[in-house]
This record gives structure tokens, C-alpha cells and sequence, in this order.
């Protein structure tokens, strides 16, 4: 077996010449979690599943033990994150920290627009959210309140949907979702939230150029 | 020739030109109807002293299929594949094997016997799926009789007939015998007498009597075509009592059960591989000169100038190789995960194509206890979760048997499924066997279950496109990128079944004839490294 994959393997050297890639490798037994995040975590839309690449340490720890205990992706309507928690369900913490290790060494393009939304609209809505996510989406680690920037805009719009209508957010042991929760009730309409999204987007656009 | 028959010219043909002469002179004569298929794509093949080479992505049935062509044509050809076992969606499981789903990975746990495998995925042939059934042949792989449709299986709602199971014999004798007293009423009632002689009213009515089994005064009381409630061997037969019309109509059986052996895919006599699905993998294998490498996850693809070029993980470790011709088996919704350089509106035909869910419950039963029932293969149909109900065709008689649980196509039921345990989908599917056949949960020893949307790099089965997305970025998946080919049964109009990942293999070996004709007018080969 070992012999038949080396003379395989020695075939593929000479029939194509290699380039060594500078990337972050999977860590094994983590290979799952690239087949619906991608290539270095850059996100998958098809499958629902979010970039990860540039996410704060703090944050992806919280979320991840978030979807290990149920606090994160219980609701019956929350499919992916339903998706999501079991995959972690299984894992224990110090795998937790690996992925969370790993995921800071990855590196991934930005995502591009996906969603059209009306950009002065947002940019006048996200005033109250730069109050904890800061006015470059950057973060905040104090508020607890992760960094937007870099995240696809489907997925903030998923999500800020998930928080409108108590698919997330709702569970007592999760208080930061419990504000987002509360403090995503300033959106009223859909198009608010698109507009929202899209107008992180171009900022992560224009932040990262400068 | 005037004195010759057309049989004896016909034998004189086979004799002189062989079985291929044959069938080409009779579709000339008209004797059979034309059948598009006649073989594999005959590949270009190389320059004298060139060996192109090719990158095939995924060790699906197209990928497999189109490795071993491009072999045979004296192309070199390596097969990438992120899974630890090639066949993709053509997944049998015996015992010990993985069942590598997402999050919930399972072992099976049938007994070690030849008898006791079960196919996770496809399951049947039909006898017009001319390219599958050309490679069982050239592979060497057997084939027996699959029994898909029992007519002594059951027909199953909670909502109707108090939630008794109906036989389908009965059910289907009930809904001929119903249809043709309407006919018959209508005909006596001169409903067709602008549309037809009353010669032919008359034979109308004699053909609803017959089609129907009705009575001398046209009334559908009940058939003995459905059997009988006493031993028809010692006693007069005493048909069952016939549904009546409206319980026909309230009833939910129109759809699945009602065309279960009516539709072409699943017209009988179906077939399967004798020992289970994944010897149509294995006869692949058996021919290709390299086997696939596993366990080697494909990250990027890059078009390049002369060739494409694919970087796969593997233990760990990047590898980037290049080749002249990329052939693409992965489902296309991976592919934006995947690193590449297409263009816009090809990435976006690939968005197009989106996860599917099918799901299968197998259980391992102590006894086949639906044999004492008279079913011998064939499906039940029922109203709950689990949808249908299949009974193993082969090894009538042995002492245990693997029988489908479960196998639903609404991606609401699969849906459920996948969000629990695999004890709990047991369960549950034991729950709902139960309505059908009393007493069935004692004889479950083990099970597996197989959420297609959920196994990995699989991610779902049975391509979903929107019918305008189809319209604009079918045609497009069809030709090749740059020397990049999209096959599997996701580039055809007939995903979820093999044949059409045959056919995509076919149709993008096509498209790789015309590129190499191109390359000819435009000044020489160019299968160079
Ligand atoms: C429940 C069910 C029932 C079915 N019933 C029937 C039936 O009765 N008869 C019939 O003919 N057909 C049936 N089918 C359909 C049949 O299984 C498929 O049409 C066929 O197997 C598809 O082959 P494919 O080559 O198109 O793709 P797949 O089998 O999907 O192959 C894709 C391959 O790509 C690999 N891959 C994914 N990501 C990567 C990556 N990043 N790098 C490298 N490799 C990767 C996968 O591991 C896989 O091996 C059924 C399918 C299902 C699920």
C-alpha cells in the first residue's frame, strides 16, 4: 500500500513540476472543516458556510464552545448552524483551540460583493452598531463585540436576520448574542439589513486598500 | 436478393460483418429503432512518442469512466480524490466499513457475510441506461433481475383506510376497476358520441369491461385479479372488498406507489450488480493503470496557458501538479471554496448548481419476515417519513437480510432527518416500519443511515438547478474552460443516475475531440510540457 501511493506520488513529481505553496496546512483530523469553508477558510456561499479567515481569536473561541454546548445553532430553523453544531458537538477543548490556532494562520482574498444593497442607507444605520463594533468594523474585544470586517456580506445579513427574528441570540447562557439580539430590533425591514451588510462590505473593501 | 427473406440477409450481414454490421443494417431496414448510444467516444489519439497528460478531479463513476477512456487512448491519467475511498456517491457498505457523514461518522455493523451489504447510493439499473450497463459488460461485472416493484408489497397512509396497509394488487386492481365503470358510464351515457362510431363506443365499452374487470352491466364490484381472502387453492375464490370510489380519491397513492413500475427509469426488469453497486468502481479500477490517490483534497485550480494546474492536500502537505487537460468530477457547489481563475460567469454557471437531499435508513433484520408475507423484492410505499420500504431481491431465503428503512427525496423529510442522531433516525425509522409491518422493530439487529446532503465531499445528491439557471448555464458547464471539463451527473439532464455521469464523461471527451481538432488546423500538436 505504502509503496503503491510512493510510486504514485513520485509519478505525479515528474509528470508536473511542483511549486511549494506558502499556506496554512489542515491540521489532521480537521480536513472537515475545509470541505464546506474552503480553501484556506475563504468561504462558501453555497454551502452557507462563512469565511473565517481574519476572525478574532477571542471571538472564534466563544463561538465555537457557543456551538459545542448548544448555545449556538439549537433553534430548529437555524439549519446551517444546526449543520455547525455537529460538527463541534464531538470535539473536545483543546481541539477547540487547534482550530482556533489554525484558523488565525490562514489566509484568505476578502470576499467580494454578493448582495446590493443601498450603501448611504447603511452607512447611516451602522452608527449605532460602530458604537460597540467600532466605525472600521474592526471589533471590540472589551464590548465583546466581534470584528465585521473581512465577513461575507450573505453571512452578516444570515445572521443579522437570525438575531431579528430569534434564531439566535435568544439563549440565556449567550449574552452577548442576548444584546446583539436586543440590539438588532433597530432593523425593521430586510432591505435594512441588506443595506446594512453591504455597506460593511465596501467598508472592508476600502479599509483593507488604505 | 428478391429471394432471400430479410431474416436470411440479415444472418448473411451478422456473418460477414459481425454484431456491429448487424445492427446498422437493420436500423437501415427499420427493423429496430435508432438508439443514439453506440459506444464510447473514440478519443484522438496522441501524436506518435506524446503522452498528454490529464488531472482528473474526484473518483466518481464520470471521473473513473473518463480515466479509463483517456487511458485506453494512450493518455496519462492521474485521479485526485479528497475522500479515503474512490466511487463517490456509488457507496456500498459491508461490515466494518465507514460511513464517513459529517460530524456523526458511523461503522456498519452487518455480519461479515457476502449477502449482507447494502447500496447507500445508486441501487438500480434499468435496461435502457445503455452506457452503464456497456461498462458492466466490458468490466465484467454481473448483473441479476433487481426486483423494484412487488405487487404483494404495501400501499401505507395514516390518513386513509383508517391506516390499515393496502397491498398494491389490490390497491392497483381497485383503481383500474374504479377508472373503467367511469369510462363505462360514460360511454353508456353517450358522453362520446361526437368523438367516436358507435362501433367504436362499443368496442370502448368491451375494452373498459376487460380493462377493468367489470360486470356484465358495467359495475366494478371487486376482481379476483387483486386474490382472494380464502385459500384459492382449496376454496372458491372470495376477492377482497373493493375500495370505493371515493376512498380511491381521498386516498394519497396516486403519485409514488401508483407509477413506482411506470415510469421509464424504473420500467421492468431493473438490474444490479451481483454482491453489490461498487463493482461497477472496482471494474474500473481493476483497469486503470494508476490508481486514484487518496485522501488528496483539491484546493485550487489554475487555467494556464498550455494546461491547467491543481493543488491538492494531502497528509499535510500541499502539492501542486500541472497537467495538459483537466477533467473536473467534484460537485460544483464546492467550487467556490476551491481557489481558481475563471472567469465571472463560469464560476457563477457552477453557483448555479445547487445540494440535493436523499436520505437512507438500512437496516440488518434477524429474519425475512416479508418473505412469509409473500414479498420477495420490490418496494412498500408509505405516507410516513420514511417514504418507501425495500425488500432485497437477492439471496431469497437466507437466514437475515438487509432491508432500506428509509429513502426519502422531499427535502423537508431528509432535512429532519440529517438534524438527528443517527440512533434517533433509527428510531424513528423503526417507528414508521412498524404501521406497515407490526412486530418489525423486533427483528432490527442493527442500522445504518446515509443523509447524502450530509457525507463528506459529497455535501448532497441529485443536482438542483432552477429551470432558467439550466437554461443559461446548462450549455455553458458543457464546454470546457480553458482545458478545464466539468463532468459528473451534475452536467446532465439526468443527475441522480449514473447514466448521466457517464454521459457527462462522453459529452466532455466530445468537447476534448474538438479542442484537439482546433489544435491540429491551428498548425501541428501541442502536447508539449
Ligand atoms: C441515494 C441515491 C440513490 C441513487 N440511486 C441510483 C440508482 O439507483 N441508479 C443509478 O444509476 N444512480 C443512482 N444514483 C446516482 C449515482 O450515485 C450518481 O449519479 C453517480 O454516482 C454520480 O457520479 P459522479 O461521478 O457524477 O459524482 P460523485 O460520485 O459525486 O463523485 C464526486 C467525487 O468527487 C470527490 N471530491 C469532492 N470534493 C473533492 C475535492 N476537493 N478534491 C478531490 N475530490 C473531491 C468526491 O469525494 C467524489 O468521489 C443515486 C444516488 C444517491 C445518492
Amino acid at each position: 500500500m505504502l509503496n503503491k501511493s510512493f510510486l504514485v506520488l513520485s509519478l505525479l513529481a515528474c509528470l508536473a513540476f511542483r511549486v511549494n505553496a506558502e499556506q496554512a496546512v489542515t491540521p489532521p483530523g480537521l480536513e472537515y472543516c475545509t470541505v464546506c469553508h474552503g480553501s484556506q477558510l475563504k468561504g462558501n456561499s453555497n454551502i452557507g458556510a462563512p469565511r473565517l479567515s481574519g476572525l478574532s481569536t477571542w471571538y472564534l473561541s466563544r463561538q465555537l464552545r457557543n456551538f459545542k454546548q448548544g448555545v449556538r445553532g439549537a433553534h430548529p430553523e437555524d439549519v446551517t448552524g444546526k449543520e455547525m453544531m455537529s460538527m463541534v458537538t464531538h470535539l473536545s477543548d483543546q481541539q477547540l483551540t487547534e482550530i482556533v490556532e489554525w484558523i488565525t494562520t490562514t489566509e484568505s482574498e476578502l470576499p467580494r460583493p454578493s448582495i446590493s444593497g443601498d450603501i448611504q442607507s447603511g452607512k447611516a444605520l451602522y452608527k449605532s452598531c460602530a458604537v460597540c463594533h467600532g466605525e472600521g468594523a474592526q471589533g471590540n474585544e472589551q464590548l465583546g463585540a466581534p470584528k465585521l470586517r473581512g465577513l461575507n456580506d450573505w453571512y452578516i445579513l444570515t445572521q443579522l436576520n437570525h438575531f431579528r427574528q430569534g434564531l439566535r441570540g435568544i439563549e440565556t447562557r449567550d449574552a452577548f448574542g442576548q444584546q446583539m439580539q436586543a440590539a438588532s430590533q433597530i432593523l425593521t425591514t430586510e432591505q435594512e439589513a441588506t443595506d446594512i451588510a453591504s455597506y460593511i462590505q465596501q467598508l472592508s473593501i476600502t479599509k483593507s486598500k488604505s | 436478393m428478391q429471394n432471400i427473406s430479410r431474416r436470411e440477409f440479415l444472418s448473411y450481414v451478422g456473418a460477414v460483418g459481425g454484431s456491429s454490421a448487424l445492427l446498422k443494417t437493420s436500423l437501415a431496414m427499420g427493423l429496430m429503432t435508432q438508439d443514439s448510444y453506440s459506444g464510447p467516444v473514440k478519443i484522438r489519439p496522441p501524436a506518435p512518442g506524446h503522452k498528454p497528460t490529464v488531472l482528473i478531479l474526484g473518483a466518481g463513476i464520470a471521473g473513473l469512466a473518463t480515466a479509463f477512456e483517456l487511458e485506453q487512448a494512450g493518455y496519462q491519467c492521474i485521479i485526485l480524490e479528497a475522500s479515503f475511498r474512490p466511487g463517490g456517491r456509488n457507496l456500498t457498505v459491508r461490515n466494518g466499513d465507514k460511513i464517513d457523514e459529517m460530524g456523526n461518522p458511523q461503522i456498519c455493523e452487518f455480519d461479515k457475510q457476502d449477502n449482507l451489504y447494502f447500496n447507500c447510493g445508486p441501487a438500480r439499473i434499468p435496461g435502457h441506461h445503455r452506457r452503464l450497463l456497456h461498462y458492466c459488460k466490458a468490466l465484467n461485472v454481473p448483473l441479476q433481475i433487481k426486483a423494484n416493484s412487488s405487487k404483494m408489497a404495501y400501499f401505507h397512509d395514516d390518513k386513509s383506510l383508517n391506516g390499515k396497509p393496502k397491498r398494491i394488487i389490490e390497491y392497483h386492481t381497485d383503481v383500474r376497476g374504479l377508472m373503467s365503470e367511469l369510462l363505462w358510464k360514460s360511454a353508456d351515457a353517450n358522453q362520446f358520441d361526437q368523438l367516436l362510431s358507435q362501433e367504436d363506443v362499443a368496442k370502448l365499452m368491451t375494452f373498459s369491461k376487460t380493462y377493468g374487470d367489470l360486470t356484465e352491466n358495467g359495475k366494478y364490484i371487486g376482481s379476483e385479479r387483486a386474490g382472494s381472502t380464502t385459500d384459492r387453492m382449496l376454496d372458491y375464490p372470495k376477492p377482497p372488498v373493493p375500495l370505493e370510489l371515493k376512498e380511491m380519491l381521498d386516498s394519497r397513492f396516486w403519485y409514488g406507489g401508483l407509477l413506482g413500475a411506470e415510469i421509464y427509469d424504473w420500467c421492468e426488469p431493473l438490474m444490479e450488480p451481483i454482491g453489490g453497486m461498487d463493482a461497477v468502481v472496482n471494474g474500473f479500477l481493476k483497469q486503470l493503470d494508476n490508481a486514484p490517490v487518496l485522501n488528496a483534497q483539491v484546493k485550487k485550480i489554475f487555467n494556464r496557458e498550455d494546461g491547467v494546474e491543481v493543488t491538492y492536500e494531502r497528509g499535510g502537505q500541499f502539492h501542486t501538479v500541472r497537467a495538459d487537460y483537466c477533467f473536473n468530477n467534484i460537485p460544483a457547489y464546492f467550487m467556490k471554496g476551491i481557489e481558481n481563475n475563471f472567469s465571472n460567469t463560469y464560476q457563477t454557471a457552477l453557483d448555479s448548481i445547487k445540494r440535493g437531499h436523499l436520505f437512507k435508513i438500512a437496516y440488518q433484520m434477524s429474519d425475512r419476515f416479508w418473505e412469509r408475507d409473500g414479498i420477495y423484492g420490490g418496494i412498500s410505499y408509505t405516507s410516513e417519513p420514511v417514504s418507501q420500504i425495500w425488500y432485497p431481491s437477492h439471496d431469497i431465503h437466507a437466514s437475515k437480510g438487509i432491508l432500506l428503512g428509509a429513502y426519502t427525496w422531499d427535502p423537508k423529510v431528509s432535512a429532519m432527518f440529517e438534524a438527528m442522531s443517527p440512533q434517533q433516525r433509527l428510531d424513528a425509522g423503526a417507528a414508521c416500519g412498524e404501521k406497515i409491518h407490526p412486530g418489525y422493530s423486533q427483528y432490527i439487529e442493527n442500522g445504518i443511515s446515509i443523509p447524502w446532503a450530509r457525507m463528506n465531499h459529497q455535501m448532497g445528491c441529485g443536482m438542483q438547478m432552477s429551470k432558467d439557471d439550466f437554461k443559461q448555464y446548462f450549455p455553458m458547464l458543457q464546454k470546457p474552460e480553458g482545458r478545464h471539463f466539468m463532468i459528473g451527473d451534475q452536467i446532465s439532464h439526468h443527475s441522480g443516475w449514473q447514466e448521466g455521469a457517464l454521459a457527462s464523461s462522453e459529452q466532455a471527451l466530445t468537447q476534448l475531440n474538438l479542442m484537439l481538432d482546433k489544435q491540429i488546423y491551428a498548425g501541428g500538436e501541442r502536447h508539449v510540457k
